[in-house]
């Protein structure tokens, strides 16, 4: 049995992604289960999803997978908070998406499993024309794990995605031209673990009925890892009117001395509400 | 202390025992058996004989979501319910019982429609038994009146801070007119001292209740919660303890009656084994080793206790008020010895 860790971040649709691989392996005559594992649901708040994939036989296992043979990556950025190669196994595949070549990710993340890269958001821009990658990234994996036939994936996706099928097929498709692999370098280094947040209390230490005593429980959660775009204000054409810093879901939008508007880039997801609300268009989101 | 004996209607002694414990807010909304402790409740407040804020609400599902406001800001707080109520409050009873509030509430035991019944059985009681209430049964009006006031002291002490529900039989004990002995002001003002939640709400100093609890933390916080449901047994007979110095009665989590020699022994909650206690006085007039055992605390369940009572009995007849559908032997179990918990 294979078992696979999807990285992605709520909206990216990794949890499709895993759906479609289990109905092309079954469509294959194979076993194969997906299922996510959410968190608090938000749009760019990471998420994790996983399928089982087995040959000849039924997959009794409902519980989440802690030691992947395959981690997909469908967002560059989750690299640098999460640690992607928790638990992969030495023999072990780590599809990424990224812009970088296969020399320079190895560069930054070398372990005793093999890589493939391949730029998908660019990919999916040019051939769906939206950034989300999910459909793209089925396609390296289908390359780098010969895990399904790229054939067999071809019906799930003319299935659920309808209209916009064919740009998603291709995407598919192009992926699968286009992912480099590479053989398994030396040692794993000790990567820090740099998500917060990881201390939870003891049931001796909860207050009774989980009272919570001081604001800011949620400081912690650095939000401003979700964002692929940020807010970049124009003074020209603002007017200091205060609605982008009303309008903030994260309340991350500060006046500045001279009452100019700006947000702090540690909560700041890149959700854009701001730039879609300033009615000067003095705020642009532009990409990471 | 005591006050000589009066007669009265169950629910008003349980009405009585409300007020004499100072509650701070009632939120209820009527059912039949329950109605008459609440409206006597209303009453007190309305003509000045009870400083308290009388919440009427437009459902059950509201009672207990004001109770968890009042409990919640530091108010001791009251409310009663019944059957349909019962479920109609159902989901807010696990949020009581989880952030830890140790609001009392009187259950006057009836079925569950339908048919529509407003008769008594404790369908209602066994379709909260895991919602994390301390939960005891009453007999009779007497008892109804002393554990609903020790029920405050127990669910108001710190090292527990539960909710208790309090069952009495619907009728057999909230409509029956018996003697009660009521208790001085004094007394119980010195028995159950003024409620202080550690952390209120409280705008000045601003807290959290109720936040989002990931599985790491809702599991941490159901361990924390069973560990505290288990430990308040032993405040539970510390309580009663001190209630026999005041009162005279004394309270056990599981009572024999002719129990010590019996062959064969009922396992019987609430008023029913009132009623046991005539045939097996009937029974050993006959020379037969008959016997009873109540169980007076409910949850926590008292393991050790039961053992116990139960002694060397050959054969136990469990009378069940209630029914559990497609369960086994129900409604009367008869079991052996090695069959008891
Ligand atoms: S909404 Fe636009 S115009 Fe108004 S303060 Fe913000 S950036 Fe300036
Ligand atoms: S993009 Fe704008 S609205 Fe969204 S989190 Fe950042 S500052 Fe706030």
């Amino acid at each position: 049995m294979i078992e696979i860790r999807w990285h992605g971040r709520g909206g990216q649709g990794a949890v499709t992604s895993a759906e479609l691989l289990a109905l092309a392996a079954i469509s294959e005559g194979k076993f194969a289960q997906a299922f996510p594992s959410f968190g608090p649901e938000r749009r760019g708040a990471p998420v994790l999803v996983f399928n089982r994939v087995s040959p000849n036989s039924p997959i009794r296992a409902r519980v989440s997978v802690a030691h992947p043979d395959i981690v997909i990556v469908l967002d560059p950025g989750l690299l640098y908070i999460t640690d992607v190669t928790s638990g992969l196994k030495e023999d072990g595949i780590l599809v990424l998406n990224t812009p970088k070549s296969l020399v320079e990710i190895r560069s930054e993340l070398s372990g005793p499993w093999r890589l493939a890269v391949v730029n998908a958001t660019s990919i999916a821009r040019e051939m769906i024309g939206v950034p989300i990658v999910n459909t793209t990234m089925l396609g390296a994996l289908a390359r780098a794990t010969r895990i399904v036939e790229l054939d067999s994936l071809t019906e799930p996706i003319l299935e659920r995605f309808g209209a916009r099928a064919r740009g998603n097929v291709d995407a598919c498709r192009k992926a699968y031209e286009e992912t480099e692999t590479g053989e398994p370098a030396g040692i794993v280094p000790k990567r820090p673990k740099i998500f917060e947040g990881e201390e939870l209390p003891t049931w001796q230490e909860l207050l009774p009925g989980c009272v919570l005593t001081k604001p800011g429980s949620a400081r912690q959660y650095r939000t401003g890892d979700w964002r692929s775009e940020r807010p970049v204000w124009d003074h020209q054409r603002c007017i200091k009117c205060g609605i982008c810093y009303l309008f903030c879901p994260e309340g991350c939008v500060k006046q500045t001395k001279e009452g100019y508007f700006e947000a702090d880039l540690y909560y700041c997801k890149g959700c854009g509400i701001c730039a879609r609300e300033c009615w000067t268009e003095a705020i642009k989101m532009v990409e990471e | 202390m005591v006050k000589k004996m009066i007669g009265i209607e169950g629910s008003f002694a349980i009405a009585e025992a409300v007020k004499l414990a100072r509650v701070d807010a009632v939120a209820a909304y009527p059912i039949t058996p329950q109605t008459h402790i609440v409206e006597r409740l209303a009453e007190f407040v309305a003509n000045g004989e009870l400083d308290a804020e009388y919440i009427p609400v437009e459902s059950e599902h509201s009672a207990m979501s004001a109770c968890l406001g009042t409990s919640a800001v530091g108010a001791r707080t009251f409310t009663a319910t019944a059957s349909q109520g019962l479920e109609l409050m159902h989901e807010v009873l696990y949020v009581a019982s989880s952030m830890r509030l140790p609001i009392v509430m009187t259950l006057a035991n009836r079925a569950i429609s339908a048919p529509l019944s407003i008769w008594t059985d404790h369908c209602d009681a066994m379709a909260v038994r895991d919602c994390g209430w301390i939960q005891i049964f009453a007999e009779n009006a007497q008892q109804a009146f002393d554990l609903v006031l020790c029920a405050f002291r127990i669910a108001e002490t710190p090292a527990v801070f539960l909710p208790v529900m309090v069952h009495i039989d619907g009728f057999y004990i909230s409509h029956t007119i018996e003697p009660v002995q009521l208790l001085e002001q004094e007394a119980v003002d010195s028995f159950i001292p003024e409620y202080r939640h550690p952390y209120p709400l409280d705008p000045d100093r601003p807290v959290t209740m109720g936040a989002f609890g990931p599985p790491p933390i809702y599991t941490e916080a159901k361990k924390a919660q069973e560990v505290a449901l288990r430990a308040s047994k032993a405040v539970i007979l510390e309580v009663w303890q001190e209630f026999s110095l005041l009162s005279g009665r004394h309270y056990s989590p599981v009572e024999g009656y002719e129990a010590g020699d019996a062959d064969v022994l009922f396992l019987i909650m609430g008023s029913f084994s009132e009623t046991a206690m005539v045939a097996i006085d009937r029974m050993r007039a006959k020379g037969q080793k008959v016997g009873l055992v109540r169980l007076r605390l409910w949850r926590p369940f008292p393991v050790q206790e039961l053992r116990q009572t139960v002694g060397k009995a050959w054969v136990i007849i469990v009378l069940d008020r209630a029914i559990s559908f497609g369960g086994r032997d129900p409604s009367v179990l008869k079991s052996r010895r090695r069959f008891i918990p």
